[in-house]
């Protein structure tokens, strides 16, 4: 019989248990069993088990995996030791994963809606019904409206180039990712100044490295003498994964750890130093850092020698950007009176004493070689972050400590490419023309973008932030050819995301997806919601399609090792129930709207190029690692220095390659998927450093450091304009428009170098907000827990471990009317779960014990937080000595919680808090649009 | 259900046509008819499917080169039950197309029966080693002396760890432990006021003491200590009286009282906490009514892994790269190394159990 039928829990498990465990099925459910004798099913055991190597997915890490399933059902997850990312470690959320892959809440069929958004009532259909009814609708809109008023929205989960594919070929500039609802101002610097993004310690170990003799191999010493972690937790973050094991260890070997939080996190735990800033004045600390270091480096006397200037000789900029930040010292703030980046204006600011700041800037410019590394929760997370973000990434430059043995690594520059042609990026070149104001213009697809050509014309990362904005108001494009255009957005694709508790203030987000035009129709006509688990952005949507979990998927890792390192998520199981891979989604909604006459889908770019998975990741691997053969100590000796390596390790390192000297490219056998299998998962090219020389890795115009983004030079004859703002002036120039976003800081344009701003809603900082102090005595900042953002917290292990006086087991005993996601939606089950008390962690609002005490709390009062707009969340406060006064901390994603989805953590939504309740929907900051979620105070009452 | 052989068709492997013997898995008595020789389409098939006497056009169905291996029934029934599905068959390519699930599977299954798990072939090191290879090494000489002559010690170094747990979930992921049973929790110790602050993470396994308060106040000598140093739990013979939870200092010991993960979402078991259990090497399958519920269950070194050569699950998953496993009577192993230590000390030293863990400060 054809398997349509509807497959009750009963027969999935004697489907998909064990032979061992199809015996076990029936045992549990009390069947009799024939008793298994030890050697018996010791031998059984045996006969089914085996070992996948994969990647995981449970947090952005994306660490190497070594998975054991016995017969058919993943058993225990392990790390995969050959992946030098982590080295054979796996984390607590990583073990976890099976709970996340076998949840009772998981999405299991296609379902539609029935009912308003946010009902959570929706119907069973197949799959066939689901496509049909979302081609149709594009189709549709696309007539009606353009594909650009379609967004493909991939959440945070970075296998997603089988989406980006189809929706560029579909025709619309938005396939987009989560990066600027992440920590975009925390990136800002590096991006601006290297064409990078993320800079780490270089303690990633092992390492392999190119030996005198020829050989390669694996290097297990630690050269650092001093980390200083900025709002960074790696520890319990776990999201560059070698940090754990590889702080500790350099410690062990000479290095000394300064960690710079409001709140003693576990990184913390083991600094040599915690220095408790106040939230939000990271820039002011960089700031006078380096004015300290400017003031007092001395050429001729080695105590005090804290610039190395052969930095200069790859970058440029240098003594503009100086004069620029000097320019300021002259000034008085006109909060404290005192002159900007002096040690007592920023001690004023920062509520860290003169002495110490003087210190830290001294033990960071004498100490060699050291990283200034800082985070997401830190700098990510304010208005001016991008300020702190460019002074941080000068400080390691001009001390010397970019690509040094031990030193910082930018992990963008010098990770393997991946992705190529599997991304779609050509369908955006494709030219569409449009009726702007009554005239036909031509242009290229990805010049409607409405965040590059509207509001945000800086933001290479798209603001998902301003999104509920957007569904509201529409789009009216500022920039570029199609300069004046308007565009409604109709559809809202979200993949793998959960905008509405992580893309900034939540009830924002819920106002625009059930925002309704005249006619009674939703604005955003089409919300479709693709993923594993059913998170809160689940209940607005009108469908809601499976996608197989990450173990039952291929695909390839975005993930940030100090060298080239590429592994290969595999098939582990089966998809379950009817979720279906991306690339099975994709290409059968590709048949779909091409079966509809789609004229823009057509098959000689999906089924007929790629007609089964293995391919298409084949064509994504193909760029790899394409990074430069540079550095010292050379990767490849006997291969051309500087040209681009592309091809499989072995075939690089045994001279199997092809050189193109136009190209100046070394083109090795291609990696693929089958190679990878052949190879425990993964590819690992050698390491090297020093990798800025002669430009090597650097991705900036001039292949230099660039201290200076706007900036004429003369080539041929002719004056271009470079760095990475002069394109956007020159867009501003164009059209005689200010971005809004920038216009609010009264610039005309984007800096050519160096500038500062204050970050918002900060009462310490800024004027502006100097009049909250007294009666928003608490700023609020998020912290991370053994979770991954909103998307893990159903799964059981990871519910009981108390984590950061964040996530703590102070639930009441309660009763609850049992709902799991069946095939219409969440629905009640009819049996009463009874969790009783002290055994959940939930979340719970860090508050240092003398501020608790003269508020009259104590531990397990419920409380009730307000911000000066009105925005309220409520949760249970902890009193802790681990927390600066004046700083309440909650969980992000820790709280709040009303998905069903969510299982217990929803069962306790009405006493745990939602940082992004209280988040300003206004407070984006300026160039990329990132909600400031740590820009937030708040006033405390106490409940019942 | 039963499976069973309908006809046979030649297959391919990735990028080519080689014959071969396949075997078709139907269901439920369907017949399946194949054409003798399947179109080769630049790595893809495609078949006629008849089922039940209707033809199912440009269905795609999985075929499965034979193995001697006993295959993996159930879920390649599962997984044709949703591919040979006449709605979905034009739609898609299927996403395991020849090949894939045969590669998947063809991975090695770990140290089969009786034979030790090699260490990792990894690079080569400048100097010193990957600690996992050396402590399989020194696991693997430790083997082959008799069990009397080893003693199993474990050293957590708490300058290194980190707090992150992955130990404890390992622990329970590994033993197929229920809710309210943690082998390895890890101890949280926070001490001063603000701002001078400092906390401590223990991780806290079964100590394996020389000489166990738990062993000589069971009634009915369900537990006692190895030749090996371990002390373990007869499941079989405990009578879940909980004297031995009295007397553990280091509260080491848990009681099973029979609860599923399920209980608390969803109420049928899921399929993890139906496999069997492989502690001690017996393979226990869980049920509310037998061992080891009603009995105490504890850390065991993770008896079963060391004897076949692998390392605990905690030592494994540790991010810190902060716990060590050995012989302590080997006086080349990295354990014997780390316990001559000035910065070693044990947990309760005052009460002469004489733990076998033991920490680095």
């Amino acid at each position: 019989m054809i398997a349509t039928k509807t497959i009750s829990r009963r027969d999935f498990l004697k489907l998909a248990g064990a032979s061992a465990g199809g015996l076990a099925a029936m045992a549990a459910l009390g069947h009799g069993f024939k008793t298994l004798s030890a050697s018996e099913a010791r031998q059984q055991q045996e006969a089914g088990k085996r070992v996948v190597y994969t990647a995981c997915v449970m947090c952005p890490a994306e660490c190497g995996l070594a998975v054991e399933v016995e017969n058919g059902v993943i058993s225990n997850i392990y790390g995969n030791i050959h992946v030098p990312y982590n080295s054979g470690t796996v984390c607590a959320k990583g073990v976890s994963g099976l709970q996340l892959v076998y949840n009772v809440n998981r999405i299991k069929y296609p379902m539609i809606r029935v009912g308003e958004r946010g009902e959570g009532k929706f119907k069973r259909v197949s799959w066939e019904e689901a496509l049909d009814y979302i081609a149709t609708k594009l189709i549709e809109i696309k007539q009606k409206y353009g594909a650009e008023s379609v967004i493909m929205d991939c959440g945070d989960v970075t296998d997603r180039d089988p989406y980006y594919y189809l929706f560029r070929a579909f025709g619309t500039p938005h396939t987009v990712e989560h990066g600027s609802i992440c920590d975009t101002p925390r990136r800002h610097g590096p991006k601006l100044m290297f064409g990078g993004k993320r800079i780490e310690p270089d303690i990633m170990r092992p390492v392999l490295v190119r030996q005198p003799d020829g050989s390669l191999k694996n290097d297990y010493s630690y050269r650092t003498r001093l980390i200083i972690y900025v709002g960074w937790n790696p520890f319990t973050a776990t999201r560059i994964n070698y940090e754990s094991r590889g702080t500790v260890e350099a410690k062990l070997a000479g290095a000394r750890i300064i960690v710079i939080d409001p709140a003693f996190c576990n990184t913390a735990t083991k600094a040599d130093r915690w220095i408790p800033i106040r939230p939000g004045t990271d820039a002011d600390l960089f700031a006078a850092m380096l004015r300290y270091i400017l003031e007092n480096h001395r050429d001729d006397d080695p105590f005090r020698r804290y610039i190395d200037w052969s930095f200069k000789e790859y970058s440029q900029g240098w003594e503009e950007f100086e004069a620029a930040f000097r320019s300021w010292w002259d000034r008085k703030d006109p909060l404290n009176g005192l002159p900007y980046f002096s040690l007592e204006w920023a001690a004023e600011r920062t509520g860290i004493d003169a002495q110490t700041i003087a210190e830290l800037a001294h033990t960071f410019g004498i100490t060699k070689p050291a990283a200034l590394v800082w985070g997401m929760n830190g700098i990510g997370h304010h208005y001016n972050g991008y300020v702190a973000s460019i002074l941080g990434t000068a400080l390691n430059v001009i001390t010397g400590n970019m690509e040094v043995p031990g030193g910082a690594i930018d992990t963008e520059l010098v990770k393997s490419s991946k992705g190529g042609k599997a991304s779609g990026g050509d369908f955006l070149k494709r030219e569409v023309t449009r009726v702007v104001n009554g005239r036909e213009v031509k242009g290229k697809i990805e010049e409607l973008h409405m965040d590059g050509y509207g509001d945000w014309p800086a933001a290479w990362d798209d603001v998902v932030g301003d999104y509920p904005r957007r569904f509201i108001e529409g789009v009216t494009l500022r920039y570029g050819p199609f300069r004046g255009h308007r565009y409604p957005i109709k559809a809202y694709f979200i993949r793998t995301g959960n905008p509405v508790i992580t893309g900034s203030n939540t009830q924002k987000w819920i106002e625009a997806l059930t925002a309704k035009d005249e006619t009674g129709n939703y604005k955003v006509e089409l919300v479709v919601y693709i993923d594993t688990v059913f998170l809160e952005t689940g209940l607005y949507a009108d469908v809601v399609l499976p996608e197989a979990s990450y173990m039952e998927r291929m695909s390839l890792s975005d993930i940030y090792p100090v060298h080239p390192v590429l592994y290969l998520r595999d098939f582990v199981i089966r998809p379950m129930y009817e979720s279906k891979t991306q690339y099975e989604i994709c290409w059968a909604l590709a048949r779909k709207l091409h079966e509809k006459g789609d004229p823009d889908i057509q098959p000689k770019d999906f089924w007929e190029k790629y007609p089964t998975e293995e391919d298409f990741w084949n064509e994504a691997l193909r760029v790899a690692p394409g990074r430069p053969n540079t550095g010292e100590p050379l990767p490849y000796p006997n291969l051309p220095k500087g040209y681009k390596l592309l091809g499989t390790p072995d075939s690089l390192e045994a001279g199997r390659v092809q050189i193109d000297d136009e190209k100046k490219e070394i083109r090795g056998e291609p990696l693929t998927v089958q190679w990878l299998r052949e190879h425990h998962g993964v590819a690992v090219w050698p390491m090297s450093w020093k990798r800025f020389h002669g430009g090597g890795v650097l991705q900036t115009d001039s292949k230099k450091v660039e201290f200076v983004w706007d900036y004429t030079v003369e080539k041929d004859g002719q004056v271009q304009r470079k760095g990475r703002y002069a394109k956007y002036n020159k867009l501003i120039e164009e059209a005689g428009e200010t971005p809004p976003s920038i216009a609010r800081l009264g610039w005309q344009k984007y800096p050519s170098t160096f500038y500062w701003f204050e970050t918002r809603w900060n009462p310490y900082t800024n004027p502006d907000y100097a009049k909250y102090r007294e009666e928003y005595p608490f700023q609020v900042i998020s912290g991370r827990i053994h979770h991954a953002m909103s998307g893990t917290q159903m799964v059981d292990w990871l519910g009981r471990l108390p984590t950061e006086d964040l996530w703590m087991p102070l639930n009441d005993e309660r009763v609850v009317e049992e709902v799991i996601l069946g095939e219409n939606g969440p629905t009640p089950t009819g049996r009463r779960v009874r969790i009783p008390r002290g055994t959940w962690s939930i979340g719970v609002i860090q508050m240092n014990r003398a501020d608790g005490e003269r508020l009259g709390l104590k531990t397990g009062d419920l409380v009730e937080l307000e911000t000066p707009q009105g925005f309220k969340t409520r949760g249970k406060v902890v009193l802790v000595e681990t927390i600066r006064p004046g700083v309440l901390r909650l969980p992000f994603g820790g709280g709040g919680r009303f998905s069903p989805g969510l299982g217990k953590t929803w069962a306790f939504q009405d006493i745990t808090p939602n940082h992004n309740a209280l988040v300003d929907p206004e407070n984006l900051s300026p160039i990329m649009g990132q909600p400031a979620y740590g820009d937030v105070i708040v006033k405390v009452r106490k409940l019942g | 259900m039963r499976p069973g052989p309908v006809s046979i068709v030649t297959g391919m492997k990735t990028g080519g046509y080689v014959p071969g013997s396949f075997r078709v898995w139907n269901w439920e008595n369907s017949q399946v008819s194949f054409p003798e020789e399947p179109q080769a389409h630049g790595g893809h098939r495609s078949f006629m499917l008849e089922i039940e006497g209707k033809l199912r056009s440009g269905a795609h169905a999985m075929v499965q080169e034979t193995r001697t291996r006993k295959p993996d029934l159930a879920t390649r029934r599962a997984f044709l039950a949703r591919f040979a599905s006449g709605i979905f068959a034009s739609l898609i390519a299927p996403a395991a197309a020849q090949g894939i699930l045969d590669q998947v599977e063809a991975a090695p299954p770990g140290a089969p029966v009786g034979e030790l798990e090699p260490p990792p072939e990894l690079p080569e090191a400048m100097s010193g080693q990957h600690p996992v290879v050396r402590m399989m090494e020194d696991l693997r000489r430790a083997l082959q002396k008799p069990v009397e002559q080893r003693r199993w010690a474990m050293v957590i170094d708490l300058r290194k760890c980190v707090g992150c747990y992955a130990c404890t979930v390992a622990c329970i992921s590994e033993n197929k432990l229920p809710p309210g049973i943690a082998y390895r929790p890890v101890l949280t110790e926070t001490r001063g006021t603000y701002p001078h602050v400092s906390r401590r993470f223990i991780p806290r396994p079964c100590m394996q003491c020389e000489n166990p308060p738990c062993v000589p106040v069971c009634p009915v000598g369900a537990t006692w200590k190895r030749a090996d140093g371990i002390v373990v739990i007869n499941y079989d013979q405990c009578i879940g009286c909980r004297y031995c939870i009295t007397a553990c200092p280091y509260a080491a010991r848990s009681f099973d009282a029979g609860y599923f993960y399920s209980d608390f979402e969803g109420g049928q078991p899921q399929p993890y906490e139906l496999l069997p259990s492989p502690e001690y090497g017996q393979g226990r399958l869980r049920r509310r009514d037998a061992s080891p519920v009603g009995n105490v269950r504890k850390c065991h070194f993770c008896l079963h892994r060391i004897e076949r050569g692998q390392l605990p699950a905690c030592v494994l998953s540790c991010m810190g790269w902060a716990t060590y496993f050995g012989d302590l009577n080997d006086p080349q192993s990295l354990v014997a190394e780390l316990v001559s230590q000035p910065n070693v000390i044990r947990l309760k030293e005052e009460l002469g159990t004489e733990p076998k863990v033991f920490y680095l400060v």
